[in-house]
């Protein structure tokens, strides 16, 4: 196993059929196996996708159907999402597909979990977003009930909010913290998260991060990634995000500060620059990042050459530290 | 007669593979999947499958009327995109589920598989909820995204609570110890309800595999006889595959083989 992917996951797999970049979605499904054995040769920890409904693009809304096209083709890569739409999905029907990829995998399934943010995606469902905690809740509770002892799969809960930390302690789960969080800005995430955690699945007090990655040595071409990935993620934002009390691409001024937030988080350069970013928020106690190399305006060739690129360049500058199951 | 392998356990990904693999090998048409203890959800068995196995058929139960329509579509959606098209929902009851239920949930699943937005206000679902207290960007209608990979995803009904539906003209999986002229009534009275649109509409039935290859066939001849049954969904082991394949396939085939030819094939195994 390469040094250094032990600790780093790669996402975020969504599926979709953009304006932007067009693709056809049953190539993507098909190609998420071929993608997953690629991780799993270069020794990465996990492979992440991501939820949301009803959107134009086919954004994929069953993480656990899509995920279970990846097992066959690896052996020892895990699969999670950063996040199941957990108060979106019926508690009973979560359980049922965990425990079945649980076992067809031989245990490489981990559950990342989210609250969900779209009106519309609860509504369809016939859900109240404002009930959204409620849900999680009793959601978490169905699951802690339906496992028998240590043999279940870990759980990620993402988020930054208190009540994300303190809903993560509380059941003994992990933490995922959003890109946007700055390295010098985990420590007041993290300490009251492990200060408060205390046994569960065996996993009390680990703490994941995800970072948006790119390897480009050259500045020009750096710069050119970095303004489409903020162009993706102001779309996202603007279309489909409410960003205090209003939808994103009415409230320009907030969409610019998100911006510049996703800006100043990501790591677009050479090696030894993306290198130090992961180093420094593994120095600051991460124990899992997962690197977002994946966007739908991402040719699958280039994920494919970045995925290599990670491990054979980046991976081997990384500290060493404990790896989690 | 097409015929599905329902291996009898199956509680992990190799044990799957390798019997997708023994109908495939056998010229079956594929598997049917079940939820065991171990494997609860047959979807995600089919789309673990999918990948490793080409060609077969995977059929799975998915059970309707407990869960939400719209996520059960779209759990279907996305299974059969990871099987290229060829998976089969086969649509029971899920525990304790009133029929009325199981056949608005039928119909919503089948309205959210469809590629445009709708609004569907049933008796127990109403799509969109449109609640007061959802305010932000809340739709009218919804589109549920993606699209399967075909241009529409294979039902059939089944269950002991759901006979043949004439109405909605889909294809319908008989239980091993329903009653053959039970099964002729339900059926005519189907096609008497639905005239041309049943046409086609699979007429399955369960069986299980006990070694005797004349028992099967004279079984399964008597269900085309009775209700013109073109599926066998048989309960057997995959090192069973063979002898399906071999033995019972070939003979039911056609209406009448010519004489002479059953003998020809028996001296040939002897």
């Amino acid at each position: 196993m390469s040094h250094g992917t032990s600790r780093l996951g790669v996402g975020l797999w969504t599926f979709q059929s953009s304006a932007t970049r067009p693709a056809s979605i049953p190539e993507q499904y098909r190609r998420f196996a071929a993608q997953a054995a690629l991780l799993d040769r270069h020794g990465f920890h996990s492979a992440w996708t991501a939820e949301h409904r009803l959107w134009y693009d086919g954004w994929c809304p069953a993480l656990a159907h899509a995920t279970a096209a990846g097992l066959a083709a690896t052996e020892r890569l895990r699969f999670s999402s950063a996040m199941m739409l957990l108060p979106q999905h019926d508690p009973g029907g979560v359980v049922a597909n965990a425990r079945t990829l649980h076992r067809l995998s031989g245990g490489r399934f981990d559950l990342g979990v989210g609250l969900g943010h779209r009106d519309a995606e609860f509504d369809a469902l016939g859900l109240r977003r404002d009930r959204r905690g409620r849900l999680m809740d009793a959601a978490l509770q169905t699951w802690d009930a339906a496992w028998d002892g240590d043999d279940r799969p870990p759980v990620w809960i993402g988020g930054l909010a208190p009540a994300a930390i303190a809903r993560a302690a509380r059941g003994g789960h992990r933490i995922m913290l959003p890109q946007t969080v700055l390295a010098h800005e985990l420590a007041q995430h993290a300490e009251p998260f492990r200060e408060q955690s205390e046994g569960g699945d065996g996993g009390a007090g680990v703490v994941g991060a995800m970072r948006d990655v790119w390897v480009e040595p050259d500045p020009a071409r750096a710069e050119r990634f970095m303004e489409a990935m903020v162009r993706h993620y102001r779309e996202e934002a603007g279309a489909w995000w409410v960003l205090r009390g209003e939808v994103g691409f009415t409230a320009p001024e907030h969409l610019d500060r998100q911006m510049a937030r996703v800006r100043a988080c990501a790591l677009v350069g050479g090696a030894e620059h993306v290198a130090a970013g992961l180093t420094a928020l593994f120095d600051a106690g991460v124990d899992l990042v997962v690197v977002r190399l994946a966007f739908d305006f991402v040719e699958p060739a280039a994920l494919e050459e970045q995925i290599a690129r990670v491990a054979d360049e980046v991976a081997p500058l990384l500290p060493a530290g404990r790896v989690v199951a | 007669m097409r015929f599905l392998l329902r291996p009898p356990r199956l509680d992990d990904l190799a044990g799957a593979v390798a019997a997708a693999r023994a109908a495939r090998a056998a010229g079956l048409d594929g598997l049917l999947l079940a939820p065991s203890a171990e494997l609860p959800a047959p979807l995600i068995a089919a789309a673990a499958l999918a990948p490793a196995v080409d060609d077969v058929l995977l059929a799975a139960h998915v059970a309707l009327g407990d869960r939400h329509p719209v996520e059960v579509a779209e759990e279907v959606a996305v299974t059969d995109l990871v099987c290229a098209g060829r998976l089969v929902v086969v649509a029971v009851p899920g525990a304790g589920v009133a029929r009325a239920d199981y056949e608005e949930a039928l119909d919503l699943l089948r309205t959210a598989l469809a590629a445009r937005p709708f609004r569907f206000a049933g008796r127990r679902w109403t799509v969109p909820a449109n609640l007061e207290q959802n305010v932000h960007g809340v739709e009218r209608r919804v589109r549920v995204t993606p699209t399967p990979s075909r241009p529409r995803v294979e039902v059939w009904t089944a269950g002991a609570a759901a006979g043949p539906d004439g109405r909605r003209a889909l294809g319908h999986v008989a239980d091993a110890d329903d009653d053959l002229g039970a099964l002729a009534a339900a059926w005519s009275a189907a096609e008497a309800e639905a005239g041309p649109a049943l046409i086609g509409a699979p007429r399955a039935r369960h069986h299980t595999w006990d070694g005797d290859p004349a028992a099967l066939r004279a079984a399964l001849r008597a269900g085309r006889e009775a209700f013109g049954q073109d599926w066998a969904i048989v309960r057997a082991e995959a090192g069973d595959a063979a002898a399906l394949g071999r033995e019972v396939r070939p003979h039911v085939q056609l209406d009448a083989l010519p004489p002479g030819l059953e003998a020809h094939w028996a001296d040939g195994l002897a």
